[in-house]
């Protein structure tokens, strides 16, 4: 057995003599317990309900009698997002953004009621979720049985004894390092056998959860290491406790809060109103249907009239109003997908300022790897947005396609058509994107987290050197 | 004061100022609510000038509406239309402080005579993943920061006298007071280091004076807690390791443990996916309204607006009036609905406010936030003030689409505007007297835990 083994095992030792060490482990595991549990609740409520809703408004789109096309397109859909199976562990931004959006012709609605809007102030001390226990209070735990790991052999002259039995710095330290790793990780582990136990039932991904657990490992460690090299250099334990709630302080509660309100004075973000209206002038200033005059809209006309080999409007197979729509529709939809492109841009670059200061404060690159992997970062409430304006494009032209040609061929002054039609129009299906597929999101945070490791490792040796000076 | 009294006290200052923990422990409370407050400011000021900017971009987008709808042949449906009209809630007075919900509510909404309940939810843009923390404010600093500061400077007032030995001498001199001289020290010390920036803040954005009291009011409530507690712990406890320990182990609990558990349980009990029921419910009656004979929803409609009974006849398939008093019919149906969401919404504040009637963290997040108007409670006023507006908006157009008149320049000049809405800050008195108990029962409690110290020492 190695030094560093004997002196890890030592430590252990120490440690499960200490009384509120063991019972402040024993609270902390069973907080992880029941975040997980009413965690799980809560997804499978969401879930339950937001199935329940699409459900509920994909039948009563089946259900509408005949109508006018034109009426189906403002009859909409309603989508719900379906929320990741891993948002139990990390509830992300999905609290915070809006899960359902009405999907019409011509406009683009926003996403509405996010639970943030209609909780309390309450959700802004944070949502149970195992990953708030590993990310603001594991820190904590880890500290105060790491504070005192050398501190102590240092107050009490064991340390000097150690070394004149012949153990080296480099040893205690390694020792000690080992010894809180192992206990950080132990302190990881209830998580992660919810996690392992959760992808055993085939709701994740395996490759998910192996990187979920390898990057709160990552951060585990990292209070683990910090807490040992802190209680190395610091004078005294009392010290090296302080530096280390200051530092949590910090890193954990005060930047994540305090770096957003820097990210938004750097980039404006754009009021929907005024995007509204900016799109309604860019949509005037290509052309006006309802003009008679219009450049833009009689050149349309020639084209389609040149296309079906006619003389005038009215000797067109398809009815022409719908064919407008068509066109309208395809103008409207690149003019707001530019305009959301814009709005995701500058979120983006607001999220890559906070995102930058991860070299800072480590938790923003594990909140970013634990979101990104639970699958409730924003990046994939975008592909949501995405996946349901590809999807309201679809359904808009399929019956303004009907529009153009099912009308002609029926009579009266109130066109209908047969209400069996509207069971062709296709379903949101939502496509979960898997967040392996976009790793460059991943490898950042990581690359932060293996840099935190390495510094500390450097800082280790620093600390052995310290101690090795003390010990002549 | 007596000249010698005063040099006790001087005496004392010097003694606490001279650690560098504690020193350094108060200059990063005003540094930090400093920050805050400047953060809180900067915020205000952001949203000030959104609303501004929105305004403009507004004037201009009704200029092009006028000039397209309004004239001697104007039509007032079409012109209703079309006239997105803008409301907006500019930040309440003490919102620097507390800016609560006021980063997610939007604050600038545009509405149209159409149905209202398919309007009044949109969500305005704001970034998630920045909203996700929670925001850095005043509020914030005084509930998460302040604790750590009473901790660093009151955990040690008894055991660290007794780890250098000097217990023993401290109680055997004469005269009374020592730890309350040195207990309200240290509580005048934080809390000016706390609300000094506060007032400074309250003076630059000129807030009520009223407000600002009650603001500090709560913020020494919550700060008595806080040195009750390290009084309680402090003579407890043998060393000032383990007396640190306990108190951060309190403040854990009650400020991340509890409310979030709290959160899950409210969330849990009181669903509101009402909203969603209402959008649904509003959809399905107004789009059903064009499958159904007209006079039945001119019928319903008259229920509410008998003056215009007997004015409902048009020629042909389409006639606005018809239209609007189909949208005033949806949003009549669904009245139940919308009742029963904002009940569901008014629940989950009053859970949290029960809860913050034992949770001073959650107690004093209460009483910022009502004073300030940035609650759930603020959000409602809002959406009330919104919905008499519309009723006003769409009651101006019913006598040109009933009575067939057209809507000309001078028309259009006379769309009602929206009157910003007056603050509706209140006291939560019972939240206050609530958090004064528990802060009086630290201190009692603490108090005589002191006293024993004295006793079993001189006994």
């Amino acid at each position: 057995m190695s030094a560093a083994t004997l002196i890890a095992r030592e430590e252990w030792r120490v440690l499960a003599r200490n009384r509120a060490g063991l019972i402040a482990g024993a609270l902390f595991v069973l907080l992880i317990l029941v975040a997980s549990f009413t965690s799980l609740d809560w997804r499978s409520a969401i879930e339950a309900d937001r199935a329940r809703y699409q459900a509920s408004v994909d039948e009563s789109f089946d259900a509408q009698p005949d109508r006018h096309p034109h009426r189906m397109v403002h009859y909409g859909q309603f989508v719900f997002r379906p929320i990741a199976p891993l948002a139990f562990f990390d509830a992300g931004v999905d609290s915070f953004t809006g899960n359902t959006v009405f999907l019409e012709g011509h406009r683009q609605n926003s996403a509405n009621f996010a639970e943030a809007r209609q909780s309390s102030l309450l959700l802004r001390f944070g949502q149970l979720t195992p990953a708030f226990v590993l990310q603001t209070l594991a820190p904590l735990l880890i500290i105060f049985l790491a504070f005192a790991s050398v501190g102590r052999e240092k107050e009490r002259a064991t340390l000097k004894l150690m070394l004149a039995q012949g153990f080296s710095g480099r040893s205690l330290i390694a020792g000690k390092l080992l010894g809180h790793g192992a206990i950080a990780l132990g302190v990881g582990l209830p998580a992660f056998a919810v996690l392992i136990a959760f992808a055993a039932t085939g709701a994740a991904g395996w490759a998910s959860v192996a990187l979920m657990i390898l990057g709160y490992a990552a951060w585990l460690i990292l209070w683990a290491a910090l807490g040992v090299i802190v209680s190395a250099l610091a004078a005294r334990p009392r010290d090296a406790l302080a530096i280390l709630i200051g530092l949590w302080m910090i890193v954990v509660i005060l930047l994540p809060r305090a770096l957003p309100e820097a990210a938004s004075a750097q980039s404006e973000l754009a009021t929907k109103i005024e995007t509204e209206i900016a799109l309604h002038r860019d949509l005037l200033e290509i052309g006006d249907s309802h003009d008679p005059d219009d450049p833009y809209f009689n050149d349309f006309r020639k084209q389609v009239l040149t296309r079906y080999g006619v003389e005038t409007v009215e000797d067109l197979p398809v009815q022409y109003a719908g064919l407008v729509s068509i066109e309208g529709e395809r103008l409207t939809t690149q003019i707001y997908a530019d305009a959301a492109d814009r709005q995701i841009a500058s979120e983006s670059e607001q999220n890559a300022f906070v995102h930058a200061f991860s070299v800072v404060s480590p938790l923003i690159a594990i909140r970013q790897v634990s979101m990104a992997l639970a699958g409730s970062d924003p990046a994939a409430h975008y592909d949501f947005l995405d996946q349901a304006e590809t999807f309201r494009y679809d359904f808009v032209q399929r019956l303004n396609r009907m529009q153009a040609e099912l009308l002609p061929g029926i009579e009266g002054d109130d066109p209908r058509i047969p209400s069996a039609y509207w069971q062709d129009i296709p379903r949101f299906a939502y496509d979960a994107p898997d967040p392996l597929e976009r790793p460059r999101s991943l490898v950042w945070p990581f690359a932060v987290l293996l840099g935190w490791l390495v510094a500390l490792g450097g800082l280790a040796f620093v600390a052995v050197r310290r101690i090795g000076r003390s010990a002549r | 004061m007596t000249k010698a009294a005063s040099s006790i006290w001087t005496a004392e200052l010097r003694l606490l100022l001279r650690s560098g923990r504690n020193l350094l422990a108060l200059i990063l409370l005003f540094m930090l609510s400093g920050a805050a407050v400047w953060a809180g400011i900067a915020e205000i000021e952001h949203q000030r000038a959104t609303i501004e900017r929105v305004e403009a971009e507004q004037i201009r987008d009704l200029a092009t509406v006028e000039e397209a709808n309004a004239g001697p042949e104007g039509d007032a449906g079409y012109n209703a239309y079309y006239a997105f009209m803008l409301t907006q809630d500019p930040p309440p007075p003490l919102a620097f402080a507390a800016i609560g919900q006021r980063d997610l509510q939007p604050y600038v909404l545009r509405v149209r005579a159409l149905g209202l309940q398919a309007q009044l939810y949109d969500s305005e843009t704001y970034n998630p993943e920045l909203a996700l923390p929670g925001v850095f404010d005043w509020a914030f600093v005084l509930i998460y920061l302040l604790p750590l500061v009473v901790i660093a400077l009151g955990h040690d007032l008894v055991t660290g006298e007794r780890e250098t030995g000097r217990l023993r001498l401290l109680l055997s001199l004469p005269g009374s007071g020592l730890w309350r001289r040195r207990i309200g020290l240290r509580y005048g010390a934080v809390l000016a280091a706390l609300g000094l920036p506060l007032i400074a803040g309250g003076i630059v954005m000129a807030a009520p004076a009223s407000g600002i009291a009650v603001m500090l009011g709560a913020a020494a409530l919550y700060c008595a807690f806080w040195f009750g507690l390290a009084m309680l712990i402090g003579a407890s406890l043998r060393t000032s390791a383990t007396a640190a320990a306990a108190m951060i182990g309190c403040w854990i609990v009650l400020t991340l443990i509890l409310p979030t558990l709290a959160n899950a349980a409210i969330a849990r009990s009181v669903p509101v996916a009402k909203g969603i029921d209402l959008t649904l419910a509003q959809r399905e009656i107004v789009h059903r309204g064009w499958d159904v004979p007209k006079a039945q929803t001119f019928e319903r409609f008259f229920v509410n607006h008998p003056e215009w009974r007997g004015k409902e006849e048009f020629e042909g398939r389409f006639h606005w009036k018809w239209y609007y008093a189909m949208h005033q019919v949806g949003d009549e149906a669904g009245a139940a609905d919308v009742k029963d969401y904002r009940a569901s919404l008014a629940e989950r504040e009053d859970f949290t406010r029960m809860l913050g009637l034992v949770l001073p963290g959650v107690g004093t997040m209460t009483v910022l936030h009502r004073i300030a108007d940035t609650d759930i409670a603020g959000q409602l006023a809002y959406q009330d003030s919104i919905a008499a507006y519309h009723e006003r908006l769409r009651r101006f157009y019913y006598p040109y689409l009933f009575d067939e008149r057209s809507f000309t320049r001078t028309d259009f000049a006379q769309i009602p505007r929206y009157e910003t809405r007056r603050a509706t800050g209140t006291l939560d008195a019972a939240s206050l007297i609530a958090l004064g108990i528990l802060a009086l029962l630290l201190l009692v409690a603490g108090r005589a835990r002191m006293a024993r110290i004295g006793a079993r020492r001189r006994s």
